[in-house]
């Protein structure tokens, strides 16, 4: 059974903000709560490492939100820019020339875009090289920054601007999300951990957690999206939570590549997380697409059973 | 040729207007054109869209220096030297601002030329949709009525528009009586003849290469952003009823842009510089002790500094 060791209580969230106000970014953004929390931990002593999306805006010239370092780079580069970084830091305090006291964490910030799709291969290789680095993946699956295009990271059945529900695909989005827990997992890096801004406590023991290993910490933080999922941006806490209570979303860990699930749903059907948002009522209007609904119920049930029966 | 510039929130539905009125004007009969400025509008964050028609090929590209009519989505952008609202306004230019004042308390506060005319349709959008950001048609029938268009073509754009955007009919059909409700309302400008532009900008101006060193932009501040308030982004502020709150603290945790401190009693405290509006904080406080209120205009409900 996995309990949390530091973060106890709500009350022990540090008060002080890492992330500041005055970002361009949307009200209710799912994917900003989750770094504003894990930002409590990881402190001012970061360099952030920004592939292009929705998290430019949080350092678009001439306003920072940050207090420490940000680097921006494109979307298939920013854990080559974390490893150039790294390696800079590392030559420079190893010749006396930074004093150790001045050593900063690096983080990868990528939205799914770059995380699932274009940055793939530069994330493989980063893991690969064991580079000692934090990567903050903000998946709100879909292109969320040029207008919800269909990403590897779309779940089927939404519908994005690329993936319209028509005649040939009355589903939307004809593909399943790619699993990239597991791809990472493959790589083996001493941690991986699924994060939701609804599960502040959980999030925060996992950040909190991670900063015992070196080498690569991957994070994958739901970033419930008001203007792409099409809710109102006051339900964001409601969708994330719905996303992890039906199962769609699950809380895990993987430590040296053992997975613990962090936190058992007692998985409400899939419908009381689909009807929310916009993005998936061609599933219930005008018509209801009954296979559809059960494709993704069915998936959901399947990855459960697996968990339940590996035991973890 | 008209020309129509929509200044918004992203959100709003600024760039639907846009849509709606040049599929109207299209429908009409005319020669029509729409586009919203590209960036990364955020919603919320001040946007822009053009709409231009006429009978003759329209040849100008681009954004709308010099408007015939301008619609103003949301009062709080008056005040807001981003969306730059006053830009090319005349004397004879056409200003819709969408707020429940009269034209002339606006025109006292704002000091804006250009003639003004307004409506409160945020106030009858919330009468008929309870629903905060849902008045594309009726902005569009706004401007459609200040153009000079006709109501048919108007109901046809809205119907094609909206369905577009995948909305379910009985949803567009109440969008149309409502939107003709606003053609009806809002009080008419005759359109006077506009002085042609004395001097369009011409000259191109080459960018001179320099190295990313010198040549990208760069941030020496730390933690600037807080000069940019977003306070006015919002339709309603979260108010806390004292007496109800019990200290849980969750809308401090929850807050997705960090506005809300917790003082010495664990009593919320708002940043209402930097809050958006989103209402998180209102929808999980378990005991009702934060309550949305109304933005109200003409009180000093946020200031840009």
């Amino acid at each position: 059974m996995w309990q949390r060791e530091t973060f106890k209580k709500i009350k022990q969230i540090p008060g002080e903000e890492h992330v500041l106000p005055g970002t361009a970014l949307c009200a209710g953004c799912g994917g900003l709560e989750s770094l504003r929390l894990a930002a409590k931990v990881l402190g001012d002593d970061v360099i952030y490492v920004n592939a292009a999306g929705c998290f430019t805006m949080l350092a678009a010239y001439p306003y920072t939100s940050f207090k420490g370092s940000w680097l921006y780079t494109t979307m298939g580069s920013a854990p080559a820019g974390a490893q150039g970084v790294r390696d800079a830091l590392d030559v420079l305090i190893a010749k006396g020339r930074l004093p150790k006291s001045e050593n900063l964490k690096v983080v990868v910030l990528g939205g799914d875009g770059s995380s699932y799709d274009m940055a793939l291969s530069s994330t493989s290789g980063a893991m690969n090289r064991g580079l000692d680095f934090y990567y903050f993946c903000y998946d709100n699956e879909a292109y969320g920054n040029t207008g919800m295009q269909l990403s590897p990271a779309t779940p089927y059945g939404a519908r994005t601007a690329t993936s319209p529900c028509s005649l040939q695909h009355p589903s939307g989005a004809s593909q399943e999300k790619k699993d990239l827990f597991e791809i990472w997992r493959a790589h083996k890096p001493p941690y991986i951990a699924t994060v939701a801004p609804r599960y502040p406590l959980d999030l925060e023991e996992k950040f909190a957690r991670a900063a015992a290993f070196p080498g690569p910490k991957m994070f994958l933080a739901l970033a419930a999206c008001p203007t792409g999922w099409l809710y109102d941006p006051a339900e964001t806490p409601e969708v994330a939570k719905l996303a992890v209570e039906t199962g769609l979303w699950p809380l895990k860990e993987a430590i040296n590549g053992v997975v613990t699930h962090t936190y058992i749903p007692k998985r409400k059907p899939v419908e009381s997380y689909l009807t929310l948002q916009g993005r998936f009522r061609h599933l219930f209007e005008p018509t209801v697409q009954t296979d559809t609904i059960q494709h993704i119920q069915a998936r959901v049930d399947a990855y459960w059973v697996r968990a339940t029966r590996e035991g973890t | 040729m008209y020309a129509v510039r929509f200044h918004g929130r992203g959100g709003q539905g600024a760039k639907t207007a846009s849509r709606i009125l040049g599929t109207a004007a299209f429908l009409s009969g005319y020669l029509a054109q729409d586009s919203p400025i590209y960036g990364a509008e955020r919603r919320g964050a001040p946007v822009a869209a053009f709409t231009r028609f006429g009978r003759e090929p329209i040849r100008e590209r681009g954004g709308i220096t010099h408007p015939d009519l301008v619609v103003v989505a949301d009062a709080s952008l008056i005040g807001d030297p981003a969306a730059r609202i006053s830009d090319g306004i005349t004397e004879q230019t056409i200003l819709f601002i969408n707020s429940p004042l009269y034209a002339e308390q606006i025109r006292t506060q704002s000091k804006l030329p250009g003639r003004i005319t307004t409506l409160g349709v945020t106030e009858i959008a919330l009468q008929h949709f309870g629903q905060r950001e849902a008045i594309s048609a009726l902005l569009g029938a706004v401007a459609a009525r200040l153009a000079g268009l006709q109501q048919e073509p108007l109901r046809q754009a809205i119907a094609r528009e909206l369905g577009d955007l995948g909305l379910a009919p009985p949803i567009i059909e109440r969008n149309q009586t409502v939107a003709l409700t606003c053609y009806e309302s809002v009080q008419v400008m005759e359109r006077e003849s506009v002085a042609e532009p004395a001097n369009i900008a011409t000259t191109f101006h080459t960018p001179v290469y320099e190295s990313p060193s010198r040549g990208t932009a760069r941030i020496s501040a730390t933690g600037n952003s807080v000069l940019r308030e977003t306070g006015g982004w919002r339709t309603f502020r979260p108010v806390l009823v004292a007496d109800k709150c019990n200290g849980c603290w969750l809308c401090f945790v929850y807050c997705p842009d960090g506005v809300i401190s917790m003082n010495k009693d664990d009593r919320p405290v708002v940043d209402y510089a930097h809050c958006k509006g989103c209402q998180i904080c209102v929808h999980e406080c378990p005991t009702h002790a934060l309550v949305a209120e109304r933005e109200q205009e003409g009180r000093v409900a946020w200031t840009a500094r």
